[in-house]
């Protein structure tokens, strides 16, 4: 099946889009002693999308994500990032991605702009051009009249921010965040929300995932359906939702979640004292 | 209840009963706590009886009054700086859980005092107040001022704890206090060898008459001043002995009041905590001038976090302040003894030379941040260099003082040449050990214990250390033969060749060892991440 659809776009050269997948992913697995956290899965992520990894917690999201950007080694599969083996050719894929890893820390011990200097420098860029895209960034971000705190008295939504500042401070092509608007403010949320709307609009991919389906179904063109370790359904937000109301429906029919009602147990739950 | 009587004496009781049984369901939770602290009680007892016996022991002895006075005064300050190291130690002494209570501040004051006087510590304490006092009173006067001052002096060691734990709960519950908390152990550890070798040169200068100076000054020093009034009653010098029982008690009624208004202050605003850490706008750090010195690209960013991280992180910071001073402690030390030997000095640069084991278990799981970012040998091979360039940016001149310092208290200066060429050599096979080592064998530094050692880690930390010490050591052997030989073999006028073939071979072998260490990072990267982030 994948190949067909690689060759698909490949007989369409003269058309639109002839650019590989931002990511491709090759049965992937990954166990943990004796619990497998990912079983398998195989994803093709088009280019230039808004790519939402969606899927309840312990599906696998943050272990998937893991491997694709190189924190942690697959036991078995294949991962490219633009069409470089992200474990074969780590230059070529390392300087094309950005990421915000979830339950990591960051240097918290220098402040927001000292931050920013030193992630944007280790990744090679000038150092001018760094503190120039550093102090726009931390604009855009409303982190200005904090950028000289430290990171480790800054709040949740404030680390998810500067976190992410870095990882868009090298302009990358693909860009990788693990549940972004966990514990996130609606503010700071919103203008997260309007950073990476920018910048998919540029023709960027970004791939977040989230357990949040309202926010996948109002910010994504497309979606990936995991659920114990396994890929339950990729594809464009109307093909995963298809005839149900909202993506949470299809998502709980995917799951096999729904039907689970109370029933009768709960019955004196509710309708006056007694 | 009784607490709507607003009464002291009322409230007293009921503040006691509540540490009592704190202090009783603390217990209950888990049996190692339960060993633990009856193991501890036991000791502090036994230790607090012997104590006991040992100053009534000196009754009669010509430095009774010195050591009673000094004894009290050092237990003093241990009440006053216990606080600012065990923040959590006792939660009656944590008055934002009052707040909801009516209570008016001078009765709660007083039950609060009530309550502390309630544990080990408060009972450890007195054993050694009242040892003090029998050992020091003569005569029936000298007993009727010992009755006043044993529960004084008490009091002031307990209104002192409180007083400074209740000005410094805002610092103590924010980040600063938690990361003072870490560095307190070093307190503990440096200060210890002051004692030591205090306690060796009293030994030494064979009697107590040298401290007496100090109790001189001492007995007009609150609480050590109620103790002293008991021996100016015995000598029959009842004004003095008037006057130190009066600094005492003013002192105490000035803690009460301090300790009141920072009560009062504490439970009508609001939890500042917050508040404190968002107005701290810091302004550009110093770093700017640092900055424009090193390097640019790769080596000067990270010679530069590294750097401030060393100053920033309280356990990276405790680990080096507690190198520096046990790497000139202890060749001064013995130097000043006069058993000392110029070579001693190698043990500064063994001590900093340890920093560079672990250097990615001290990035924690941050150590993501630097994964991404190294995509070949070559980008591993810059890290580790400029992470080593940080070390050697403070170690090289440390190892130069370190040793004059030793050298001219000996006053044997044609031993330096050599001794720094031994410790430069030292030092490049403790980069290049603990640079292959940060490779192979990183583990987890956990951020929020003092542990240095994530549980279950234990084993990697000792391999890593002990193995690489014991590398370090086979890889300088040629230049200790070396010298070894140049000494036996009388070529005394060549010792100073050392210096030059010390300088070249320590650096040969720290390059050779980022050159080992560099594709075992790159190739390991995923592992290291995972190893660092357990803690």
């Amino acid at each position: 099946m994948p190949d067909q659809a690689f060759e698909k776009t490949a007989d369409t050269a003269g058309g639109a889009r002839t650019a590989p997948p931002a990511v491709r992913v090759q049965g992937l697995w990954k166990r943990f002693g004796e619990q497998i956290a990912v079983a398998g899965i195989d994803l093709e992520l088009p280019a230039g999308k808004f790519i939402g990894l969606v899927g309840p917690n312990g599906a696998g999201k943050t272990t998937t994500l893991s491997m694709v950007t190189g924190l942690l080694r697959p036991d078995q599969g294949r991962v490219e990032v633009g069409g470089h083996d992200v474990w074969r050719d780590p230059v070529a894929v390392k300087s094309r991605i950005g990421v915000l890893p979830e339950g990591l820390r960051l240097f918290e011990r220098l402040s927001g702009r000292e931050l920013l200097g030193y992630s944007g420098r280790l990744r090679g860029l000038p150092g001018a051009e760094v503190d120039k895209r550093a102090a726009q960034l931390l604009d855009v971000l409303d982190l200005a009249g904090a950028q000289h705190k430290l990171v480790v008295d800054y709040s949740t939504g404030m680390r998810k921010k500067i976190g992410l500042a870095a990882a868009l401070l090298h302009n990358p092509e693909v860009l990788f965040l693990d549940e972004p608007f966990e514990g996130v403010d609606p503010v700071s949320a919103q203008t997260i929300r309007g950073v990476l709307e920018r910048y998919t609009a540029s023709g960027a991919t970004v791939v977040f995932s989230s357990h949040v389906m309202e926010l996948v179904e109002s910010l994504c063109d497309w979606v990936a359906v995991m659920a114990a370790g396994r890929i339950r359904a990729q594809g464009t937000l109307a093909e995963v939702r298809g005839d149900a109301t909202s993506l949470q429906n299809a998502f709980l029919e995917l799951v096999g979640a729904n039907g689970r009602s109370a029933g009768d147990s709960l019955d004196w739950l509710g309708g006056g004292a007694r | 209840m009784t607490v709507s009587s607003q009464n002291a004496s009322a409230l007293a009781p009921v503040f006691v009963r509540l540490k009592l049984s704190l202090i009783k369901n603390g217990l209950r939770q888990s049996g190692g706590r339960q060993a633990a602290y009856i193991t501890s009680a036991v000791l502090a007892l036994l230790f607090a009886a012997l104590q006991l016996l040992g100053l009534i022991a000196l009754r009669g002895s010509e430095h009774a009054g010195t050591v009673t006075l000094l004894l009290v005064a050092l237990m003093a300050l241990g009440w006053t700086v216990m606080p600012l190291f065990f923040p959590s130690g006792d939660e009656t002494l944590d008055p934002t859980r009052l707040v909801m209570l009516p209570l008016r501040p001078q009765p709660l004051v007083g039950a609060l005092l009530a309550a502390s006087l309630v544990g080990i510590g408060p009972l450890f304490t007195l054993c050694l107040i009242l040892g003090s006092a029998i050992a020091v009173a003569h005569g029936a006067g000298a007993v009727v001022v010992a009755v006043l001052a044993v529960p004084l002096a008490l009091l002031v060691c307990i209104a002192l704890s409180r007083a400074v734990a209740a000005a410094n709960t805002r610092l103590l519950t924010s980040r600063k206090g938690r990361d003072l908390a870490v560095l307190s152990g070093l307190v503990i550890a440096v200060g210890f060898q002051f004692v030591n070798f205090g306690a060796q040169r009293l030994g030494e200068s064979g009697g107590l008459s040298a401290l007496d100076p100090v109790a001189d000054v001492v007995r007009w020093l609150p609480p050590a001043s109620a103790i002293g009034a008991v021996g100016s009653a015995g000598e029959g010098s009842y004004g003095q002995a008037v006057l130190q029982l009066l600094i005492s008690a003013v002192t105490l009624g000035l803690l009460l009041y301090a300790w009141q208004r920072s009560l009062v202050k504490l439970m009508t605003t609001p939890d500042g905590s917050t508040l404190a850490a968002s107005e701290a706008s810091r302004k550009e750090s110093g770093g700017k001038g640092l900055t424009s010195l090193l390097p640019e690209g790769r080596t000067g960013t990270v010679m530069l976090r590294t750097l401030r991280y060393a100053w920033r992180d309280p356990k990276t910071k405790a680990a080096w302040i507690t190198s520096l001073a046990i790497g000139l402690i202890v060749p001064a030390l013995n130097a000043l003894q006069g058993h000392g030997s110029v070579y001693f000095a190698c043990f500064a640069t063994g001590m900093l030379g340890m920093q560079m084991y672990n250097q990615f278990g001290q990035d924690t799981s941050a150590f993501w941040m630097v994964l991404l970012s190294i995509s070949s040998t070559r980008d591993a091979y810059l890290e580790l260099r400029a992470r080593a360039f940080a070390l050697l940016l403070v170690t090289l001149p440390y190892t130069l003082l370190v040793t004059a310092v030793t050298a001219g208290m000996l006053g044997d200066w044609t031993k330096l040449p050599e001794v720094i060429g031994l410790a430069l050599a030292l030092l490049g096979a403790m980069l290049a050990t603990g640079s292959v080592a940060s490779a192979t064998l990183a583990y987890s530094i956990p951020q929020d214990s003092r542990k240095n050692v994530a549980p279950g880690q234990g084993g990697i930390a000792f391999l890593s250390i002990l193995g690489g010490m014991v590398v370090s050591a086979i890889l300088c052997a040629p230049m200790i033969a070396l010298a070894i030989w140049l000494h036996v073999s009388g070529n005394h006028g060549s010792l100073w060749l050392l210096l030059p073939l010390g300088a070249a071979y320590g650096a040969l072998i720290a390059w050779a060892g980022l050159k080992v260490a560099a594709p075992r990072t790159a190739n390991r990267l995923p592992e290291i991440l995972t190893a660092v982030s357990t803690g």
